[in-house]
């Protein structure tokens, strides 16, 4: 809000310069964000939080300064109005929208440009001047924080008011010339026949103050907050007025402010006044609120006395009386937001000054400390994967579907089942993701745009499943992508192999930190529509299928423009996490030497590797230790649909050493297996 | 007699002196105390000596024999050592290519700063608590005592999944959540992704959050003031000066915003200030007593704080970082410096 220093002058006596009057304001809870010199005056911008709605006029302001700067506030005197005739009629059929209306009607009036200090006052808080009457009612609004409205009397069909509910008029043409769509429950103004006003919003065009209108009726009211609020949102048009009677405006300045517009009116635009009706069936009953001095002094964690916690009330204009140990204090009508001895506390600490209360720290009783064991898995799982040489990314978690498609997901993936939002920013942007994949793809777009051509990500972030509960699950997902040029390594060290296995690799290591037990690389053809199915694997966890990784498949690579040689893989943390050894448990060292014999064998390229490992393993579970695949060879002279494969295998007895003839039984039982389960040559 | 041991001893030692490598060494050896060598002939004809003189004679020629092979093996040896240097010298490699590693990954720098602000506060005591980031309206207001058709919901744009459902704003609805399960003391952080319907130069539609909140009997505005002036200091150096200046939350009372002294102009008013030298980095306060109501504390016996703050503001102000929007773009360029 904008607060000129010359009109604040004229409610409090200040000789401060206006930098310090915004840093006092600061201090006291009004932000004062700009400070700027226009014409002779100051103006100030204040951020009002949505509890001051008192702050939202001059005087407002005014006050604040008054009681952080100890300075006397100068009340405005009421105008005493000549009332020449009759008061208008009005009723109020919704009381419970509707707890004050007051009005007069001035005849006579000359409708013509507002004087020039009038017009520039407005101008210089950003209200642009329209004509004499309308300028006053919005002049009081600035300077009281009560909107009010005239109405051309003329077109109020029976010279009168009623405040009713829209009903089952569903269309309006407000001012602006607007034709706007109502809800049943809209509070409306209305004349003996038809609506004239959306209450506290805006008013109509049909009795709009024009050049030609003489007679108007002046309307100063309370409207229900919520009420104006909901009306503002529906309608979707907040304006000077119901930006005011959304946060509450002081029932018991109605009048006040209706005399002030009318005393203005009949300077500026001359005619005569008639009488006043004041509908207020229910006068507010001030609040009284008792605190206790020795709380105030623990929350905020000083030791006021009684003489300045009552200064401090005085100069807020609160009534208070001290017994015992308590203050019963009563606020004034304006500060609606008082409403128990916290929110006094508050003012208290506020006007004493933030600064002020001295620096302690907190006691604190032992308790035991949970480890949060999630939270250091999280932090194992994104240190391995740096350390593999994978950076950390963060996206959004908006997703558009149509990106579904390009990954080629059937139409019953679950994934396409996502959550929307009823108001996304972007429209194609309309759900939350359910997968990571599509923004890492992204990434590495986005980097090849720019010439990368050796790219390692991951991210670690929930994905969005709906749930039979009220709100979805929210799993942790993790995924990665690789993007390797071989033909341009980024060091000299990396090898020539598929970025496959470097991703493999990468997710391998950190199996093996994490210490999961019982996981497996399972070899299915395509077991995700946007893999390679001759490059992609399901990750599983005791069975459990966690996730899948592969290489790209070149169609959904081509749709989403994208090339080179790129592996991914998107895996369910929350699920790995479940399988992780919950202990560790040390077995003795062994007492007898091992043996290691080496085996180089060729076998066709549709044989797996594991697999071999498997059958070897199973050959003597409890004598051989170990097996490790050391080399892959295709080339010549090995035939073209074949590959060469060379193990070293370790045999060890927990109770003896083991003879070179045991051994030598062991390898033949192995190679004779290697050759009728596979189909394996022996290399010499 | 002596004497021609003595020459002996002269012209060995002269020759090898002049000896350069191991073979001429070996040589020498051979000429002076092999089987045949010089001295080694002159012990077996020892018996042949005069005996008067026999003793000196011995005792000459057999210090002589030590003296010239205690010179042989120190140049042997010598010649040894500088034969394999050279061998070695010869069978080099380029110390100067890069060692063979994989080059880390790079932190995200949202991940960096939230990382220290939570070691920050765990090394006060402070547990890690979570919460969903799709919430229900209750938890993400009305238990915030942010009730429907309050003004203060215009504080936070929001993204609704249905009316009662929405994307969390902020993370103190794990204020509520935490305090539902759990009795005081508390003392709780909880970090996360929140979301609002908003996006220009300064709003990213997603952006990160640190909640933080203590509970117990007799916490005062004094000690949230200590703790996170604490905390300021141990992000941004001791000497930085912190501001606490009134403010409104629904669910605080007393609220507070805190400055912190300009990071760039250090309190004397520049550009990324405003002029005022001072800078904004969290909201907090005293917890309302309608919070602890709506969890079942005894908000007289019960008081507390909690606090909130944006971690992409103070990792910009960090790193000294203009565009906020870097963050979310995963930019290689932009992650590799962190
Ligand atoms: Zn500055």
């Amino acid at each position: 809000m904008k607060a000129s220093i010359n009109w604040l002058k004229e409610f409090v006596d200040f000789s401060a310069k206006p930098i310090e009057i915004a840093n006092a304001l600061t201090m006291a809870g009004l932000e004062v964000e700009g400070v700027e010199e226009v014409d002779g005056d100051t103006i100030l911008e204040v951020n009002i939080t949505p509890n001051r709605a008192d702050c939202l006029s001059i005087i407002g302001v005014a006050r604040e300064i008054a009681a952080s700067l100890s300075l006397p506030f100068k009340k405005s005197k009421i105008p005493v109005i000549k009332e020449e005739f009759g008061a208008p009629e009005i009723e109020i059929k919704a009381p419970e929208l509707c707890r004050r209306y007051a009005s007069r009607i001035i005849r006579g009036v000359k409708i013509a440009p507002s004087p020039e200090w009038l017009s520039k006052r407005l101008e210089a808080h950003a209200i642009r001047s329209i004509n004499n009457v309308v300028d006053a009612t919005n002049y009081v609004l600035l300077e009281m924080g009560q909107p009010l409205h005239a109405f051309d009397l003329n077109n109020l069909t029976g010279h009168g008011i009623v405040v009713d509910k829209a009903g089952s008029i569903d269309k309006f043409f407000t001012l602006d010339n607007e034709e706007r769509a109502l809800e049943t429950d809209t509070l409306m103004i209305w004349d003996k026949e038809k609506p004239v006003a959306v209450a506290g919003v805006m008013g109509g065009l049909n009795t709009e103050v024009t050049l030609s209108t003489s007679d108007i009726l002046l309307e100063s009211a309370y409207f229900n907050p919520p009420s104006v609020r909901r009306a503002s949102k529906a309608l979707n048009l907040s304006t000077e007025s119901s930006y005011r009677f959304e946060r509450g405006v002081d029932i018991n300045a109605v009048v006040t402010a209706l005399e002030r517009a009318v005393d203005l009116i009949l300077q500026t635009a001359g005619g005569k006044a008639g009488k006043l009706t004041d509908i207020h069936p229910k006068p507010l009953a001030l609040r009284q609120i008792s605190v206790g001095l020795s709380k105030i002094n623990k929350i905020i964690g000083v030791s006021l006395k009684d003489s300045e916690v009552q200064d401090i009330l005085t100069r807020l204009g609160f009534d208070n009386k001290k017994t015992g140990d308590t203050f019963v204090v009563i606020p004034p009508s304006f500060r609606e937001d008082i409403q128990q001895d916290i929110d006094i506390i508050e003012e208290i600490a506020r006007l004493y000054g933030y600064d002020k209360i001295p620096v302690t720290f907190p006691k604190v009783r032992l308790t035991p400390v949970k480890v949060n064991t999630h939270r250091n898995l999280i932090k194992i799982t994104k240190d391995f994967l740096r350390r593999s040489g994978y950076s950390e990314v963060i996206n959004y978690s908006f997703l558009n579907p149509s990106v579904f498609d390009k990954l080629r997901l059937s139409p019953d993936d679950k994934r396409r089942n996502t959550i929307k939002i009823k108001n996304p920013l972007r429209k194609e942007e309309n759900s939350v993701r359910t997968t990571l994949i599509p923004a890492l793809l992204g990434n590495i777009g986005l980097n090849i745009n720019h010439g990368e051509k050796s790219l390692r990500f991951f991210e670690l972030s929930k994905v969005f499943l709906p749930s039979k509960e009220k709100l979805p699950e929210e799993p942790l997902h993790l995924g990665a992508v690789c993007l390797k040029d071989s033909r341009m390594p980024s060091s000299i060290w990396e090898g020539k192999h598929e970025c496959f296995y470097d991703l493999k690799g990468a997710l391998e290591n950190l199996m093996a930190e994490l210490k999961v037990k019982d996981y497996s690389f399972v070899d299915t053809d395509s077991c995700e529509p946007y893999l390679h199915p001759g490059k992609s694997c399901t990750i599983k966890v005791n069975n459990e299928v966690i996730g899948s990784l592969g290489v790209l498949h070149p169609a959904a690579a081509e749709a989403l423009e994208l090339t080179g040689d790129i592996a991914l893989f998107e895996l369910n943390l929350s699920s790995l996490f479940l399988h992780i050894l919950p202990k560790i448990t040390y077995k003795s060292l062994p007492k007898y030497p091992y043996v290691e014999r080496d085996i180089s064998i060729v076998v066709s390229k549709d044989i797996n590797a594991a697999d071999i490992e498997n059958a070897i393993a199973r050959i003597d579970s409890n004598l051989i230790e170990g097996i490790t695949l050391f080399d892959i060879y295709t080339g010549s002279p090995i035939p073209k649909d074949k590959k060469s494969l060379a193990f070293s295998i370790r045999f060890r007895a927990e109770d003896r050493t083991l003879t070179d003839a045991e051994v030598d039984v062991l390898h033949s039982k192995m190679v004779s297996l290697l050759e009728s389960s596979f189909k394996a040559e022996l290399r010499s | 007699m002596v004497e021609d041991i003595l020459s002996i001893k002269a012209i060995a030692e002269e020759e090898i002196k002049g000896a350069n490598d191991l073979k001429a060494i070996q040589s020498l050896r051979v000429k002076y105390l092999g089987k045949k060598g010089v001295l080694t002939d002159k012990i077996k004809s020892l018996g042949s000596v005069p005996k008067e003189i026999r003793p000196e004679y011995g005792k000459t020629l057999n210090e002589t024999k030590n003296h010239i092979e205690s010179i042989l093996n120190q140049k042997e040896s010598f010649f040894k050592a500088s034969e394999l240097e050279s061998g070695l010298k010869a069978n080099r490699i380029d110390v100067t290519v890069p060692g063979n590693f994989i080059p880390a990954g790079h932190k995200h720098p949202i991940s960096r700063v939230l990382d220290e602000i939570v070691d920050v506060f765990s090394s006060l005591g402070f547990v890690i608590e979570e919460g969903p980031e799709i919430e229900l309206d209750y938890y993400n207001f009305e238990a915030l005592n942010i009730p429907r058709d309050h003004p203060a919901r215009d504080m936070q744009d929001t993204f609704y999944i249905t009316d009662d459902v929405v994307l969390r704003t902020h993370t103190s609805p794990v204020q509520v959540r935490v305090m539902q399960k759990n009795k005081p003391p508390l003392r709780v952080i909880a970090p996360g992704k929140v979301y609002r319907c908003d996006a220009d130069v300064t709003h990213t539609p997603m952006f990160h959050q640190i909640e933080g909140f203590m509970v117990d009997e007799h916490i005062s505005m004094g000690d949230l003031k200590g703790a996170l002036e604490l905390f300021l200091h141990a992000i941004f150096g001791e000497d930085t000066g912190v501001r606490f200046r009134p403010s409104f939350f629904p669910f605080t009372e007393p609220s507070a915003e805190v400055d912190i002294a300009c990071v760039m102009c250090g309190g004397t008013g520049c550009r990324l200030c405003k002029g005022s030298g001072w800078i904004e980095i969290l909201g907090c306060g005293m917890i309302n007593p309608k919070v602890f109501e709506m969890v079942g504390y005894d908000p007289e016996k019960y008081t507390g704080f909690a606090f909130g703050m944006g971690i992409e503001r103070i990792t910009m102000l960090k790193y000294g970082i203009d565009d906020l929007r870097l963050f979310f773009e995963n930019d290689k360029r932009f992650l590799e410096q962190f």
